[in-house]
């Protein structure tokens, strides 16, 4: 059966276009938060400002990033208040 | 007894359990190991119900999910116990043999259950995001996922409805277990009771303005916070989701959602000031340089340990300010305002702090209401299963052969979950032995209720 039942389903389901919309959508602010990373590490807030993503939407995505082993957590700041965050080597 | 056609079949059992959480899975090992076979019907893709999302339980600060999974495993592998996930009550019918016909439909996950190994290489290829319900959305997951690390089967799903049907997920499945041509599959059981334990859900407080209606980033409810303390925890440690700062005061608002006729709930949730009692001293020990202040208008502390729990808290330096809140606002930094009535004082004060949890109340499932021929099972007036004899038979519905467990009845800790179920455990052996057809066929309702 491997890669062949996805055949199946597309004949009786279709993807909403809203559905691609959002995952194109996902797709670019990804693509900015690692762009951000490339030059080294840096905090949510920093990560936010780089890429003008509201700073909720920066710790949804780096902590998503991070469970998917793209982004790994360093160190805390100097004033303890946040850790920054790396492009894993992988 | 087994019939079987395509995609639907009769099978025969004692009983059949409604929900895998703690309450149906005790009454579930209770009633197996005493002969009886049973068959539990759970919603979600995994059992073990909300305990196994929870961090420590009070008082003892247990692991949870070091309590839970043993249960789980057990239930999972007991040779009288038949589990089906991922599937839900559509019609039940009472026959003129006493039994009843509870037809279930099981839902397809796109996965065959026999071929998976859990790997998670169809989770990594898959490339939708969308949010982690397990996470209570702090993070996301993929689209093809295994729920959650301890789930029970671990066995992946696809969340078909958030499925661009891009096929990365099939071609990276090397057992060849992903499995588009599932379609619904519906069982009708045959059993001689029935044990309602379909739990509880949780108040949205999104509906109280005061508190910011969830708009504010930095507010977050209780079993977000039991997430973020929690060995698997979405944030690897305990932080701000509006910006990822480490919170240094953390303010507690209890009673966010019960005993407030306002927003409909006017009941106790009897578990709320220990859990928040609980997860205060959990943050300290997670966070120790950080403030935690409980703003409550009660503390309900009456079960065995409890109070002493209370204690070990205050001794914590935990903050406990008997007082009500009347609005908190959200600062440009994120930090949040709280203003409130000091009891004490009685005077309006303000307070700031950096992250505020509110201590949501339980509200009844009322999923039950929308299974066919239920419709004469008797609710309460905040619509938990009604206890006809609270007293003498404290977990039988009004219908016979049907019973309760857990918070299907009411508001109640694992403890009294566990009891409960131990309770109906024992009345329903002794239903299914004096199960005689001709007995049955002339039970009535009213001499059930007798
Ligand atoms: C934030 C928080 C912290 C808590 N901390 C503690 C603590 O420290 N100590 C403590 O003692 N208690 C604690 N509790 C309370 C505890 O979670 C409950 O007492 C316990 O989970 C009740 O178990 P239950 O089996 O009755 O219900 P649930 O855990 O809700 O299980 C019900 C099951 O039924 C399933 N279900 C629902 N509807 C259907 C349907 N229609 N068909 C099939 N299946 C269905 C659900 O998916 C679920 O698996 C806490 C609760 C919260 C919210
Ligand atoms: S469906 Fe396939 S790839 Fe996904 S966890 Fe199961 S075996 Fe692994
Ligand atoms: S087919 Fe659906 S579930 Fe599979 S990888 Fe693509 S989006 Fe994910």
């Amino acid at each position: 059966m491997a890669g062949k039942t996805i055949e199946i389903i597309k004949t009786k389901r279709k993807v909403p276009e809203a559905l691609r919309q959002r995952h194109k959508e996902y797709l670019g602010l990804r693509k900015k938060i690692r762009e951000a990373l490339a030059d080294g590490e840096a905090t949510i807030p920093q990560i936010s400002q780089k890429t003008g993503i509201p700073a909720d939407q920066v710790v949804f995505l780096v902590m998503t990033l991070r469970k998917y082993d793209e982004i790994v957590a360093g160190d805390m700041d100097d004033m303890d208040e946040y850790y920054y965050y790396k492009l894993s080597e992988k | 007894m087994e019939q079987n056609m395509k995609n639907s079949s009769v099978k025969v059992a004692d009983t059949l359990i409604l929900g895998g959480g703690i309450a149906g899975l005790e009454a579930a090992l209770n009633l197996a190991n005493t002969g009886h076979q049973v068959v539990i019907v759970e919603k979600d893709l995994s059992i073990g119900g909300r305990m196994i999302h929870l961090s420590k339980v009070f008082p003892t600060l247990d692991c949870s999910a070091c309590i839970t999974t043993p249960k789980v495993s057990e239930a999972s592998r007991h040779p009288g116990i038949h589990i089906q996930v991922n599937t839900g009550a559509k019609k039940l019918a009472f026959d003129a043999k006493g039994h009843w016909h509870v037809h279930v439909q099981t839902e397809p996950r796109f996965v065959n259950e026999s071929l998976c190994t859990g790997c998670q290489d169809c989770e990594r290829a898959c490339p939708v995001v969308v949010k982690d319900e397990y996470q209570y959305n702090l993070v996301g997951r993929k689209v093809a996922y295994i729920p959650f690390s301890i789930a029970s089967p671990r066995i992946a799903a696809i969340d078909i409805e958030n499925c661009i049907l891009c096929g990365a997920c099939e071609k990276a499945c090397v057992p060849g277990a992903i499995d588009f041509s599932q379609e619904p599959v519906q069982t009708e059981w045959i059993v001689k009771s029935v044990i309602i334990a379909s739990g509880f859900t949780l108040f949205d407080p999104d509906q109280i303005e005061r508190y910011g209606g969830g708009k504010f980033k930095n507010v977050v409810t209780a079993m977000q916070m039991e997430r973020q303390l929690v060995p698997t925890r979405p944030f690897n440690t305990v932080l701000r989701p509006g910006d990822g700062k480490i919170p240094d005061k953390v303010a507690y608002v209890l009673c966010a959602g019960s005993r407030d006729g306002t927003v409909g709930n006017p009941i106790c949730s009897q578990i709320c000031c220990m859990y928040s009692i609980k997860q205060a001293q959990l943050i300290l020990g997670a966070l120790p340089m950080a403030d935690v202040t409980v703003y409550y208008l009660h503390i309900r502390s009456f079960g065995k340990g409890f109070d002493e729990f209370y204690q070990q808290a205050k001794k914590m330096d935990v903050s406990f300010i008997k007082g009500k809140i009347g609005k908190i606002s959200e600062l440009e930094n994120g930090d949040l305002m709280l203003r409130y009535e000091d009891i004490a004082s009685g005077k309006i004060k303000e307070a700031k702090h950096d992250m505020v949890v509110l201590s949501v109340g339980i509200l009844a499932n009322r999923d039950i209401e929308k299974i066919s021929g239920l419709e004469n099972l008797e609710l309460d007036p905040f619509h938990y299963l009604k206890q006809r004899q609270e007293m003498s038979n404290p977990f039988k519905t009004n219908l016979p052969g049907i019973f309760m467990a857990g918070t299907a009845s009411g508001p109640m800790d694992i403890p009294d979950s566990i009891l409960s179920a131990g309770a109906v455990s024992a009345m329903v052996t002794k239903y299914n032995k004096g199960f005689v057809e001709s007995i049955i066929n002339s039970l009535t309702i009213s001499s059930w209720n007798e």
